[in-house]
């Protein structure tokens, strides 16, 4: 071989190497140089993992800042299932065969672990069937680790951690649970704490794990930054929890950790702390809710199982109690009945209670009833009524009576229904507006119905509606809390909509003269919720506001996060919730008056001056009974009112109750109304204690206190009148005596 | 180029030598050499420090390079014709380990039964058959001016022999190594053209053919699958283009390369070691390493051109293939552009057969330099 053609082929050999040199550096260049930032973001999130832990939530006050839920921390002992799965790697829980070989594998350290719950004392006694059935537990996320045993004592913890390698899949965890000193107090209206679905992942912008979905946006307060959320985070389901979510959620920590490829922890990059929730202050008076509460439940539960004048069984599957402040909508109470102790569920709500809470013979106690339920107002509905015929102009208020016969004729009846009664056939005669509230005369409001829809070529065919629509009535008042009923104004245009709309489930699409009788009396289709009425009298008592009710008025933190926030003064204000005016409604003074007149005549001397006659409240009330005909059952009852009713005083409190299938207005809601009212009215309302015994003793001893004052005062009271000296207070309890 | 018979005419002078073979030593292979092998052992030491259990090795790479350097040394002082005239005997050997590590006297490792353990060391015959095999053709085909179609066969036989043994480990890569040491050696060797382009016709239909035969293992398609589908890249493949790409311009400093410190790059002390020079020192680091590597093939380029005969030429023509390849291939895979081998990079990889391999290798191409004037 030559050596030219040697050297050419080397140079060949030579050429090669330089190509592949080249293409080396060229994409070295590449991937360095041009590629690097997209490389850098895959090399950050292999290594650095973030992990979030809760901030505590927020506590809710009450309108005296006593606490009312409030955080503790509790020991729970989980299955940690995926530790568990690896014991049984292979196998299948999808196939019946395999399930029964994972339960067999793992039975006996079931057994080893229910043997050693039950030596400890763990309530309620567990079997490895039990912790069985908790394995296969399918409302637990399979990553998640599956409570066995909850609340459980320090010294059980202890037990486990010590003894960690005898219980494979057992893990003691200590969780962050609500805490509600007052019990079931108010638990309708605080709501409860659960984890975040993926609805409310995607919600709150945060993303759900194994989906694509994109978050939608982040829900939060304007001006404060959005609190972040992942899975298995607790969230607000009901109530103020919910309504206020954005304030309790305390802001997470986030610690960033660089781990290796196996996941073991490098380095902490940024630890972040925690920071706890705003505190929310309710409207509510603990006070008022507890003695609301209380009465509701002893009357539905005394006159259960009675017989009413008519023949007809006491069911009162329900009751509800609305206490707003007439001035500004401030909620002073709420209650429902039936009620549910959300201590119950601060660790999941189990399968069974869940579906006690969810039966209907139990008269659904989750359901806040006050603003959930509808009912038919009644004559309750009567001063709305009133309203409309003073503001077209129909009645006026200087000389307009009309004589009550008991019966009531419409004019030129052709057919269908031609003759209204009042209740129980009763002749009440001459009657103005004052005395129609006052004896509540159904006759002299089938007139104003009727006339009203005969002069709708003058007044619109809404006259009577756009009056109780300036009440906002039939439509939600827009109380922050979640699931409020709009209730139902009936117009000749919504019947025609609902019959075209499903031509099957109504009668007719036309509007009869009788319909406008029978709704100015509040029946046939009007429904309302206790809460709009209570709203619409605390609208009459104010001259015509309509407030937007709430049941917050303030949000505050800690000023140092390291004292307790119940700390004296170690609070500041974050945001103040101020009455919001929804409408007005024309009331002119005259027409105020006439009202006035009315429904205070209706606790002297009227429908519920039973009720109020034996021991009248410490300042006169404005109200009016109703007793709504619901077909084949017991009447429901209704007394919606306020007081004090004084001219030149300021409305304290704008009260709803409803009973239903419990008989006349006058027999159950008026006397509850009372019993509620007379001992907010004169200061006497009983103070509740906090449950928890630290607490408890101070507020007992504040409590003692407070009636030996009370005491002192009416031993003062009594010696001063039996001294001989004239008062007021003394004369007006004679003359109400005398009028019983 | 001289002759020895020129030679022999020179007047000898006692005290100052000039045929003397350490006269003649090629300082810049030796450097470039040096500093890659330090190099090396800056990237198996920040490759390992971090990971339990192999902490210790750094300590076998000084080992290895101990050794390494001793027999490149030796080797280089012996005049490489000395070697050349062993051939038979040490190609005989290489095959028969090849053969050997087929039965229950290999290790299996990752599916591949290419290693003697010896106690706690371990052997990979692979290694030492490249450098038989390359001392084989050059002794054969350096000895006759052409290359007719008999010397052809045989020299194909001499080739193809290791590179069946290894296919049957099955090792994929050191098979390729072979085939790109054959072709450089029959290209420089004189064989004709024509022949070359039968040649390589039949290989590639050899390929094919054993690519269909399903003799290859599950995994090794997979290797060579992902590599022709960019998409469905390996992990192996990512983790490295991840460490190598956000090293940047400078990198991240030495003991700094998060991907590296975090072990996300598997079998980095080895077939992955450029990752640890791309992460840690970014592009002027990983691209000074690849121009001294790229320093060592020209060197030995012109080494081949300098062999005083046709056996030193092919030498280092030899060595230089089984070098490209090896770096083109073991850079190219971690750079994504080259399917994933488990061959190691010379010099820099951690692994004794390799280093003590390719410290021999340099060590032949050095003696051919240096007794390129010895008779």
């Amino acid at each position: 071989m030559d050596t030219d053609s040697q050297k050419v082929r080397l140079g060949a050999l030579g050429i090669v190497a330089v190509s592949l040199f080249l293409a080396l550096f060229a994409r070295l260049w590449f991937l360095q140089g041009i590629e690097r930032q997209e490389f850098e973001a895959a090399s950050v999130s292999n290594r650095l993992r973030v992990i979030q832990t809760e901030g505590p939530r927020g506590r809710i006050l009450d309108v005296n800042g006593k606490v009312i839920v409030d955080n503790r921390t509790t020991i729970v002992v989980a299955l940690d299932r995926e530790q568990l799965r690896e014991k049984v790697s292979g196998l299948d829980e999808r196939d019946e065969a395999d399930l029964e070989k994972i339960r067999t594998t793992l039975w006996s350290d079931f057994e080893v672990t229910a043997t050693a719950l039950n030596s400890l004392g763990v309530q309620p006694p567990l079997t490895a069937e039990d912790i069985w059935n908790r394995y296969t537990d399918k409302r637990y996320s399979p990553q998640e680790p599956v409570p066995v045993a909850e609340d459980v004592d320090p010294l059980v913890e202890q037990y486990f951690l010590e003894r960690a390698q005898d219980f494979p899949g057992i893990i003691v965890e200590r969780r962050t649970v609500r805490e509600y000193p007052y019990g079931p107090l108010a638990a309708h209206i605080l709501g409860y704490v659960g984890e975040i679905n993926d609805q409310e992942l995607l919600e709150r912008g945060a993303v759900v794990p194994g989906s694509d979905e994109v978050p939608e946006s982040t829900t939060t307060i304007p001006g404060q930054e959005p609190k972040p959320y992942e899975a298995g985070d607790s969230i607000g389901k009901t109530g103020v929890e919910r309504a206020y979510e954005a304030d309790l959620r305390g802001t997470p920590g986030e610690r960033t950790i660089e781990v290796n490829a196996k996941g073991e922890m490098l380095d902490v990059v940024s630890d972040t702390p925690p920071e706890a929730g705003d505190d929310v202050w309710l409207t509510i008076d603990i006070d008022l809710q507890a003695h609301a509460e209380a009465q509701l439940a002893r009357t539905v539960e005394d006159i259960r199982g009675g017989v009413t004048e008519d023949g007809r069984d006491i069911t009162a599957p329900q009751g509800a109690v609305a206490i707003t402040d007439p001035m500004g909508g401030e909620v002073r109470a709420m209650a429902s009945y039936p009620s549910y102790d959300p201590r119950m569920i601060v660790n999941g709500i189990p399968t069974a209670l869940w579906d006690e809470l969810q039966d209907p013979a139990n008269g659904l106690p989750l359901n806040n009833w006050a603003m959930q339920g509808m009912y038919a107002p009644g004559s309750t509905f009567k001063p709305v009524t009133a309203l409309a015929g003073l503001q077209t102009g129909f009645i006026n208020p200087a000389n307009d009576t009309y004589y009550d016969q008991g019966t009531y004729e419409l004019q030129g009846c052709t057919g269908g229904k031609c003759e209204f009664r009042n209740a129980g056939g009763a002749r009440l005669g001459s009657v103005d507006l004052p005395r129609s509230l006052t004896v509540s005369s159904d006759v002299y409001y089938y007139w104003i119905g009727e006339n009203l829809w005969l002069g709708r070529g003058t007044w619109g065919d809404q006259a009577l509606q756009d009056t109780a629509f300036q009440f906002g009535l039939g439509d939600k008042t827009g109380i922050e809390l979640p699931g409020e009923a709009r209730g139902r104004i009936p117009t000749p245009q919504n019947r025609k909509e609902a019959y075209d709309a499903n031509p099957e489930a109504f009668v007719t699409d036309e509007w009869f003269t009788g319909d406008n009788v029978i709704t100015a009396i509040g029946q046939g289709d009007v429904l309302v919720t206790p809460l709009q009425l209570a709203n619409t009298y605390g609208t009459i008592a104010n001259g015509g506001t309509v407030y937007q009710p709430h049941v917050a008025y303030q949000t505050s933190r800690a000023i140092d996060p390291t004292e307790p926030p119940g700390a004296e003064g170690n609070f500041e204000v974050v945001r103040t919730i101020e009455p919001v005016e929804k409408g007005q409604v024309d009331i002119n003074p005259d027409w105020y008056g006439q009202i006035f007149q009315g429904l205070v005549g209706v606790t002297q001397e009227g429908t519920a001056a039973a009720a109020w006659g034996a021991n009248p409240t410490a300042w006169p009330f404005a109200g009016k009974t109703g007793t709504a005909e619901v077909n084949d059952k017991a009447d429901t009852s209704l007394f919606a009112g306020w007081g004090p009713a004084v001219a030149g005083e300021t409305p304290q409190y704008a009260i709803a109750v409803v009973v239903p299938e419990s008989g006349f207005g006058g027999d159950v809601a008026a006397p509850l109304t009372f019993d509620i009212i007379s001992p907010a009215s004169n200061g006497q309302l009983d103070p509740v204690c906090p449950a928890l015994d630290p607490e408890r003793s101070e507020c007992e001893k504040s409590k003692a206190d407070a009636y030996a004052r009370l005491a002192a005062a009416q031993q003062r009271q009594d010696e001063q009148a039996a001294s001989g000296g004239v008062q007021a207070g003394g004369g007006t309890q004679a003359e109400d005596g005398a009028g019983n | 180029m001289l002759t020895s018979t020129e030679r022999s005419t020179t007047p000898r002078v006692a005290s100052k030598d000039l045929t003397a073979p350490w006269h003649h030593v090629d300082g810049v292979l030796i450097a470039a050499v040096a500093v890659v092998l330090a190099m090396g052992s800056v990237m198996v030491f920040g490759a390992t420090r971090h990971t339990d259990g192999k902490t210790d090795l750094i300590f076998r790479h000084a080992g290895f390079l101990v050794v390494g350097v001793a027999a490149g040394a030796v080797i280089a002082a012996v005049d490489y014709r000395r070697v050349l005239a062993w051939w038979p005997v040490v190609y005989g050997v290489a095959i028969a380990a090849l053969v050997g590590v087929l039965t229950p006297l290999g290790a299996t490792v990752n599916g591949t039964s290419g290693w003697y353990r010896l106690g706690p060391a371990s052997f990979q015959p692979a290694e030492l058959a490249k450098l038989a095999t390359i001392l084989a053709v050059a002794a054969y085909l350096g000895a006759a001016e052409r290359v007719d179609w008999r010397r052809l066969l045989v020299a194909l036989g001499l080739l193809g022999a290791p590179l069946a043994l290894v296919l049957l480990q099955p090792d994929l890569g050191s098979a390729l190594v072979f085939a790109a040491i054959s072709l450089g050696m029959l290209l420089v060797g004189g064989v004709r053209l024509r022949d070359l382009a039968v040649l390589g016709v039949v290989a590639v239909a050899a390929v094919a053919l054993v690519l269909g035969s399903g003799r290859l293992d599950e995994y090794q398609q997979d290797r060579l699958s992902n590599f022709l589908s960019t998409d469905g890249q390996s992990y192996n493949v990512t983790q490295a283009q991840t460490a190598i790409s956000s090293g940047g311009l400078t990198g991240y400093g030495f003991g700094e390369g998060p991907q590296t410190r975090g072990g996300f790059v598997p079998v980095q002390e080895s077939d992955f070691i450029f990752t640890v020079v791309g992460e840690e020192f970014g592009f002027i680091g990983s691209g000074l390493l690849v121009a001294l590597l790229g320093v060592i093939i020209w060197r030995i380029w012109r080494v081949a051109q300098l062999a005083a005969d046709h056996a030193g030429t092919l030498i280092c023509a030899g060595v230089m293939s089984m070098f490209l390849f090896h770096i083109f291939e073991n850079i190219g895979m971690t750079l994504g552009i080259m399917p994933v081998t488990g061959i190691p990079l010379p010099f820099v990889s951690y692994g004794g057969t390799s280093i003590v391999a390719s410290c021999v290798a340099v060590g032949l191409v050095e003696s051919v330099h240096m007794h390129r004037f010895s008779r």
